[in-house]
């Protein structure tokens, strides 16, 4: 895929006796330029070529894109004729979008054409974003490896604090267990606690979660210098998280508790044998 | 003694010991790794820069080698120039244009085509067959990838096609080129189709807008000066185009995965933080749990110097014990991410991003031993300053 590239120069170059042509820059380059609309700059298509002088036209923001952030390229749009006639290619373009009329299945059109004009390949937007979107994919694809570890991680230190906690409860258990309450019910309790304790731990972590995703946006936000959005906590998250975390709790009580009331009140009393 | 209370007591209580080494080697696992993601991938990039032993690149002004279709001119004077640089050893260029070639079964093959001076090239080495050499018109190397999907061994002739007219399919220039050898690029994604031909082929292929054009320039500096040195001094001298150091370019390289980076700061600091509430609750549980036995010990002598140290001996058994079983789980998982990470598009095959280099290493194990210490620093602390008589009074009730 051809790419529109150019070279902005600050310093004269060989310039062609034409009227200026007008350009827009994206803010950031305007900035690092320290150019304003109506300011002059000359543009080339290499650093040694033939350059055209140029008049800012415009200054814009452009659409944040993820797939450009860390390459932090600057960003300057040209006339099409303009551009074509620096490239040194008249009348050829890289990419022509099409907008199907509405009913239309884009990949019928596209087989469509793509029968009755040759030398083009049309392909659907849907299909360019799929292949576009791999460096995204591989993102995410360790975005849940790392979660696998740390789930892996909460979950073996859940269930140690859970155990220790509900060991820690043994001289009250034996107490219960003396004064007659049945294995079932002091049982019962210890899950009840596990899964309040769960149930708070959860809200705590979906607060912390919540307040460390708006540091981390706020912090990538300044970094690169864009409107993306680098975490996003989203309602399917905090279910998927708090539910998880629900689930293990509970399970670890569940665990710890049956350890401790299958032993005998004397035996958690610290009296037996 | 110290060290035998210690085992004793974790061997006591197997499921809970157990668990805790568990969670600590977990915990280890994701520090070592992250220890190898902060600056494993600039270190095997530093290593792919360096492997041919070029130090500097010369690309277009403000570029990176091969980040843009940028060209720069006067190649001919430029290389020259070089080479008569006394700290200069050698230097070559490379063109880097899009060809296609019929393969055995007569299908067109798009390739990635690099033009080189064979003399002085950096980017690939030689599998099988031979080189080419300076001023051999009709000869192309072939990286696997491309012999696979042409077809093509070594001494086949095969039909090369350049400025391919996207609308009619017809090539603008059109050639035989004997396969002299197979290559590895160095800098090639996985399955990449490669060629290499000499620098003057490839520009008659790609056209007239790129004589005595190249992408980017490779040069090695003579023994003695230092690259970055040498660079900056050529870069006064050739304003027009950029020269970088590996060094400059490794910079460069770390600001575009300073996400990584960060990422790897900030889940090492949550896998410490995880070990040290997990060894610091088990002691602190553990400490109280056995507070009548050390109050009793205490009453019998045992001074509170040996109590601190038994306690932080538990802690330190139980990160040492967690940390090599985390160096076990971290290998294994950075294998695992590293296969996930690498498929990256566009990144050079022989890259990696979890790379266990010895400093890494030890600046886990080391953060590991003094996160252990820390979180045992405040059960010992309870255990020796434990009130013996009203203790000792409350077990007798």
């Amino acid at each position: 895929m051809h790419r529109l590239l150019l070279a902005l120069l600050l310093f004269p170059v060989t310039l062609l006796a034409q009227e200026p042509i007008g350009v827009a820059l994206e803010r950031r380059l305007a900035e690092q330029l320290r150019l304003d609309v109506g300011d002059s700059l000359t543009v080339a298509r290499e650093v040694d070529g033939v350059g055209r002088t140029a008049r800012v036209e415009a200054i814009y923001e452009p659409r944040a894109d993820p797939a450009t952030i860390m390459r932090q390229d600057y960003r300057i749009r040209l006339h099409l004729p303009d551009a074509a006639e620096l490239l040194g290619t008249p009348d050829r373009v890289d990419r022509i979008g099409l907008a199907v009329m509405p009913g239309v299945d884009p990949r019928v059109a596209a087989e469509q054409l793509e029968r009755t004009a040759f030398g083009y390949d049309l392909i659907p937007t849907a299909e360019v974003a799929a292949e576009s979107s791999t460096t995204f994919l591989v993102v995410s694809r360790f975005h849940r490896a790392i979660a696998i570890i740390s789930i892996l991680a909460s979950a073996i230190f859940l269930l140690c604090l859970m155990l220790l906690k509900i060991e820690a409860r043994k001289l009250d258990v034996a107490m219960l267990r003396f004064t007659g309450i049945s294995r079932r019910t002091v049982a019962a309790a210890l899950i009840l606690e596990a899964t309040v304790i769960a149930s708070v731990g959860s809200v705590v972590g979906a607060v912390l979660a919540a307040g460390a995703s708006a540091v981390v946006n706020w912090h990538y936000r300044r970094l690169f210098d864009t409107t993306l959005l680098f975490s996003l906590l989203s309602v399917e998250t905090v279910l998927w998280a708090v539910g998880l975390s629900l689930l293990l709790g509970i399970a670890t009580g569940a665990i710890a508790a049956w350890r401790l009331v299958r032993q005998s009140p004397l035996a958690l009393w610290g009296r037996a044998g | 003694m110290t060290w035998s209370w210690a085992w004793r007591d974790l061997f006591r209580h197997r499921g809970r010991t157990l668990l805790a080494l568990l969670g600590v080697g977990v915990s280890a696992a994701l520090l070592l790794d992250m220890m190898m993601l902060s600056g494993g991938i600039e270190r095997s990039f530093e290593r792919l820069l360096l492997s041919r032993g070029y130090q500097l690149r010369v690309s277009p002004s403000g570029t990176l080698p091969f980040d843009t279709e940028a060209t720069v001119g006067d190649v001919t004077a430029l290389v020259s120039g070089l080479r008569a640089d006394p700290e200069v050893e050698d230097a070559g260029a490379i063109l880097g244009l899009a060809v296609q070639a019929k393969s055995a079964a007569g299908t067109a093959v798009s390739l990635v085509g690099y033009g080189v001076q064979p003399e002085a090239q950096g980017i690939y080495v030689l599998e099988s067959g031979r080189d080419i050499t300076p001023g051999d018109s009709n000869g192309v190397v072939l990286g696997l990838p491309a012999a696979t999907q042409l077809g093509a061994s070594v001494g086949d002739t095969l039909r090369f096609f350049g400025r391919l007219d996207p609308q009619t399919a017809a090539p603008g220039a059109e050639r035989s080129l004997v396969v002299r050898g197979v290559v590895r690029f160095l800098y090639d994604a996985r399955d990449q189709p490669s060629v290499a031909l000499t620098l003057d082929v490839a520009r008659w292929l790609a056209g007239p807008a790129f004589r005595d054009r190249a992408s980017v320039l490779m040069v090695r500096v003579a023994e003695g000066p230092a690259p970055a040195t040498v660079a900056a001094r050529l870069q006064r001298e050739w304003p027009a185009v950029g020269i970088s150091s590996v060094d400059d370019l490794v910079v460069q390289f770390r600001l575009r995965l300073t996400y990584f980076r960060q990422l790897s700061l900030i889940l090492g600091a949550i896998a410490l933080v995880v070990t040290v509430l997990l060894v610091g609750t088990l002691l602190t549980i553990t400490v109280h749990e056995r507070l009548p036995e050390i109050a009793t010990l205490r009453a019998l002598g045992v001074a509170r110097r040996t109590i601190l140290l038994q306690v932080l001996a538990q802690g330190a058994v139980l990160t040492v014990g967690g940390g090599m079983l985390g160096l076990v789980l971290g290998l294994i998982t950075a294998r695992w991410l590293d296969t996930i990470l690498t498929a990256f598009p566009g990144l050079p095959a022989s890259v990696s991003f979890f790379v266990a280099a010895p400093r890494p290493l030890a600046l886990a194990a080391l953060t590991l031993a003094l996160t252990g210490l820390l979180a045992g620093l405040w059960p010992a602390w309870q255990a020796a300053r434990a009130p013996i008589a009203h203790t000792l009074r409350q077990e007798a009730t």
